[in-house]
């Protein structure tokens, strides 16, 4: 269950940073227009930020949170 | 383990009024910072030396940004060599892990603190960049991914890899339990926490060296990019900022290294090996800086246009030659000293010269950094304006000397409190007779 986070965790962030970085925030391109400038979304940069915290974040799950049935406890 | 606690809970107890004393020297700089931000907040940027460049003949970057540089550089080498010695497994290094990461988070920190303080209107700048920063532009890689990706990655690697200590420490400590419970959140140091802790630090480590590389070249880029603006335009920029990173944060590890092994008494697990590493390294990074210094300036002397000429005149004859030349100095003089430590038999093994070097590299270092951020404004226009000048202001000096100061004292309270050389792992055979 564990691993099934954190994996998800991992694959949810990489998809919102590249989702942010490609269809959400201002087009990619030679800048001739002013849409060049603006992103697509307002707050899109949160969002790719959020991917990022997203993915280092699995590593306090995968730490932190207990694997039940292991060893450990 | 008795031992390592019973040290820190020795410091904890003493109440040494040298310690003391540089602590409330350390908060009076920190007042005045506070001050004199509290100032610029109140009259406006006015009362710094900043001013527009071109009409009114300033730098629009001065002193804070410089200081953004050479934060977010003293971060590089601190988050590179901690997960190297993880990546690598170089075991003897292991001790100034855990410095090495503290080093990158107050770094971060600073940087944070030194962006803000460069802004007129601090909400609107923050709020703006949230809004509308592009990705795909340096100043986002810079500015947006250094502060919060880059330095939540490090936060949660200084955490993660303090959990086994603090549950030692949280053994015998007579006081602040509860923090350090809280810190080690459950952990009971048992094989299969040990191996998790291995894997999670692993990736970890695996994850940030991009993520460091990436924030480090992009804000080589925020300057390298800019085509119109003789003496940054250049490919040379994004690695000799990777580069000058790694030489002033070594620089000031080894630095941290000493006072802790003189403070602590930690002769034995802070050995002259790790000096020798970091010297080494430190020998190797500024070569390789000096070397894209004399690239940059013969490139830019026989073809460089008549302007990007003019910007490296300044440097080197006008009105910057004495700290252009006072860097490059400090960085000859840093190889001089450590190049004599290998070679002299009665300064071989001697740890001062690695302090010495540190302290001269970092010195260096804040001095070119001024050079990449002020002459390229004041006199690197390519419109028709009068050169410019820039003189830092005393508000800019007490804000930057209380940053500073907040570094020294975050890094002195974390070090009292808390184990900051990590407690060497137990040997397969300890292992197996706790099992």
């Amino acid at each position: 269950m564990r691993r099934a986070i954190v994996v998800t965790m991992v694959v949810v962030g990489f998809v919102l940073q590249a989702t942010a970085f490609l269809f959400l925030a201002a087009p990619l391109g030679i800048p001739t227009e002013v849409r060049y400038s603006d992103p697509r979304l307002p707050f899109a940069p949160v969002i790719f930020i959020l991917g990022v915290v997203l993915v280092f974040s699995a590593a306090l799950v995968y730490e932190l949170v207990p694997d039940r049935g292991a060893s450990d406890g | 383990m008795a031992t390592h606690n019973a040290t820190l809970s020795r410091q904890a107890r003493r109440s040494p009024s040298a310690w003391h004393l540089v602590v409330a020297v350390l908060v009076a700089l920190v007042v005045l910072g506070i001050y004199a931000y509290a100032h610029e907040l109140s009259e406006g940027m006015a009362v710094t030396g900043l001013r527009n460049i071109g009409p009114m003949g300033g730098a629009t970057w001065g002193l804070y940004i410089t200081f953004v540089v050479y934060f977010v550089g003293l971060s590089f080498a601190g988050i590179s060599t901690a997960a190297l010695i993880r990546l690598a497994r170089i075991d003897r290094l292991r001790p100034i892990s855990r410095m090495a990461e503290l080093l990158t988070v107050v770094a971060l920190v600073l940087a944070g603190l030194a962006i803000i303080a460069d802004l007129g209107q601090p909400l609107r700048g923050i709020v703006n960049l949230l809004r509308y920063a592009r990705p795909q532009s340096p100043f986002f890689g810079t500015f947006t991914l250094v502060i919060s990706g880059y330095l939540f990655a490090s936060l949660v690697y200084l955490y993660l890899d303090g959990r086994r200590d603090a549950w030692l420490t949280e053994q015998t400590a007579e006081r602040h339990r509860g923090f350090y419970r809280f810190w080690a959140a459950g952990y009971r140091d048992t094989p299969a926490e040990r191996e998790r802790h291995d894997r999670a630090t692993f990736w970890l480590a695996i994850a940030i060296v991009p993520l460091l590389i990436t924030a480090h070249s992009t804000l080589g880029f925020v300057f390298g990019l800019q085509v119109g603006r003789p003496g940054w335009f250049s490919a040379l920029q994004a690695p000799s900022f990777v580069i000058l990173a790694g030489v002033s944060g070594l620089g000031m590890l080894a630095m941290i290294v000493a006072a802790v092994r003189r403070r602590q008494h930690r002769e034995e697990e802070l050995g002259v090996e790790i000096f020798k590493w970091l010297s080494t390294a430190l020998v190797i990074l500024v070569l390789s800086y000096l070397y894209l210094v004399v690239v940059e300036l013969l490139t830019n002397l026989y073809t460089g246009s008549s302007r990007e000429r003019d910007v490296m005149s300044e440097l080197l004859f006008g009105d910057y030659a004495w700290i252009y030349w006072g860097a490059i100095g400090c960085f000859v003089g840093a190889l001089v000293l450590l190049i004599f430590r290998v070679a002299l038999p009665n300064l071989r093994g001697a740890v001062w010269p690695v302090v010495v070097a540190g302290a001269l590299v970092n010195l260096g270092a804040i001095g070119k950094r001024y050079l990449i951020v002020v002459p390229s404004q004041t006199k690197g226009t390519l419109l028709p304006y009068d050169e410019g000048s820039y003189t830092p202001a005393w508000t800019e000096f007490a804000l930057v000397i209380g940053l500073i100061s907040l570094g020294v004292l975050s890094y002195m309270l974390f070090t009292r409190y808390f184990p900051i050389v990590e407690h060497p792992q137990p040997e397969p055979a300890e292992r197996e007779e706790a099992q």
